[in-house]
């Protein structure tokens, strides 16, 4: 089941129109404040569009189940407004199902485990430090499997060592079934490997193969000089 | 600590209708003719189950309120049914209608809920905070109104309104006890219907709407049943404060727990919490009960305080 967005425009967003088929993966690069979260929250539904749909599903127009197995969105930070709750409850929420009362949801731990969060199981979500919180929200995600996932900048607060163990997560084809990744670092990007969406000003002024988006005369264009392929490393200029 | 507080509460609601200005022996209680008997089961046992009962929905309004707002200070009265049902007993009064004040008061809250609701139905999108704004405008509004009905009433009419608004536990009889015991069991049911989408609304809305929550829905249902319940206790007992407030911070507390496991313990400690202040206000010694809305806030808001306190300190 495809996802497709049809010549979608708001205020910020120009005639936005692509579609990803199921089990492909995306980067989305572009610059701060040039409508990356923005087209993340119209894909979900959050922003309801009638330009979105999903095998024909518009998100914002099915509840329960039926549209949590669509699609997810992760945020860069997490948001958490009860101060006891942990984390392992937490993450029972997460689980597809958890909303009509799974009550005890296997694969928790495994998934803790896998993210090196066993540790903090039954640690209130509001206590853990902004890595902590981010590889929390990846748990969530892994348990809740939609078919589409979009995670936003997944690596902005993590360590070198948390840092690698997300890239092995991301890059594993079989981790989730499409990946939609919004993200400023190049080097992930590049390493990834996967198809590029550029968003400039609001419009789409690349979409295609890695590849092509990473050779260095098309870098320079887009990234004013300020980015440099060096021994097969995506490097800004400091 | 927790063994020892549902200890304490449970002794206190058994004592609680024995205290009181008239001594009652229990020797005389089941004797049936007896004036203890009659004020034991027609007035002290009443009095208590109204302040438990009151109590309780005040207090799980108040965790409600907090939760669907994600606002630590929203209390039950914070949309201003409250203020609906204060200024409509205050017309009935002015009126003459005295005695239909219960009837009139239910009136103004619900024609509060209503008028909510129905602005809501015109916003675009859904946002609580806009909701919670027009509560105020509405709170303030009817304050206003309420002044004119005091600048209009006679000496003794305000009177009457004045002690409205600080609330009172006085009844006689079970009837209206049934009808506050209906609406908790309408409220508790609501509630608990709601548990898992109640959970998910404790993170964020975000987090709720991907697992596949129609979350205006939900907290539209969720605060139109807690406005019901809490306008059919303030047509009772007049608007009593800081219950709503206080009860769900001081529990959280104390159990350390999520708010949705904390469904039945509000309820259970809001209602003692009323039962004690009632049991004090009518215990002080003076001519007259202390109204009752007076002494939750002087209860209560000391209470919070150093509970704030503790907690930042710890």
């Amino acid at each position: 089941m495809p996802i497709k967005i049809d010549n979608y425009s708001n205020e910020i967003l120009k005639n936005i129109s692509f579609s990803l088929e199921a089990g492909e993966h995306l980067i989305i690069l572009g610059s701060n404040g040039v409508g990356k979260t923005t087209l993340a929250k119209i894909l979900c539904g959050m922003t309801p569009s009638k330009a979105v749909t999903i095998d024909t599903i518009n998100p914002s127009k099915v509840y329960g189940k039926k549209r949590a197995k669509l699609i997810n969105y992760i945020p860069p930070k997490l948001d958490v407004f009860d101060e006891f709750i942990t984390v392992h409850e937490f993450l029972e929420l997460g689980f597809i199902g958890g909303v009509v009362g799974a009550q005890h949801p296997t694969g928790i731990d495994d998934v803790l485990k896998k993210l090196q969060l066993i540790h903090l199981a039954n640690k209130a979500c509001k206590m853990l430090s902004s890595g902590e919180s981010q590889l929390l929200l990846i748990a969530s995600a892994l348990l809740h499997d939609a078919c589409y996932t979009i995670f936003d900048e997944p690596t902005a607060n993590l360590d070198p060592q948390k840092m690698q163990l997300l890239f092995g997560l991301l890059k594993d084809v079989t981790t989730l079934q499409s990946k939609l990744i919004i993200t400023h670092n190049l080097d992930l990007a590049y390493k990834l490997g996967y198809n590029i969406l550029f968003l400039e000003d609001g419009a789409m002024k690349f979409y295609g193969s890695n590849a092509n988006f990473f050779e260095q005369k098309h870098l320079d264009t887009l990234y004013d000089s300020s980015v440099e392929k060096r021994e097969n490393n995506i490097v800004v200029k400091l | 600590m927790k063994k020892v507080i549902l200890l304490f509460a449970l002794v206190l609601l058994t004592i609680a209708p024995f205290f009181g200005q008239i001594e009652l022996p229990i020797s005389e209680l089941f004797n049936s003719d007896s004036m203890e008997h009659k004020v034991f089961f027609d007035i002290r046992l009443p009095r208590v189950l109204l302040a438990f009962l009151v109590g309780g929905i005040l207090a799980l309004g108040g965790l409600i309120f907090q939760t669907v707002f994600r606002n630590p200070m929203s209390t039950p009265f914070t949309l201003g049914v409250a203020s609906g049902a204060t200024l409509f007993t205050a017309i009935a009064i002015v009126l003459g209608f005295s005695t239909l004040s219960p009837l009139f008061a239910f009136v103004g809250a619900m024609m509060t809920v209503l008028i909510l609701f129905g602005v809501a139905s015109r916003f675009e999108r859904y946002d609580s905070s806009s909701l919670l704004l027009v509560g105020i405008a509405l709170s303030f509004f009817y304050a206003a109104a309420l002044m004119v009905m005091f600048y209009i009433s006679s000496l003794q009419e305000s009177y009457e309104i004045m002690r409205f608004t600080m609330g009172s536990l006085d009844i006689v009889g079970f009837e209206n006890i049934i009808v506050l015991a209906l609406t908790s069991a309408f409220l508790l049911a609501v509630i608990f219907k709601y548990r898992y989408e109640l959970k998910l609304l404790l993170t964020s809305y975000e987090f709720a709407y991907l697992k596949g929550i129609d979350v205006k829905k939900t907290n539209y249902i969720l605060l139109f049943a807690v406005s019901v319940a809490v306008g059919v206790a303030v047509s009772f007992t007049g608007p009593i404060g800081f219950v709503g407030l206080i009860i769900p911070h001081i529990l959280k507390t104390i159990y350390k727990q999520s708010a949705d496991k904390l469904i039945m313990p509000i309820f259970f400690y809001g209602g003692m919490f009323l039962v004690l202040s009632d049991l004090i206000a009518r215990n002080l010694g003076t001519t007259s009960d202390i109204p009752i809305g007076v002494l939750t806030s002087f209860l209560g808001a000391p209470f919070f305080i150093y509970l704030l306190i503790k907690r930042k300190s710890s």
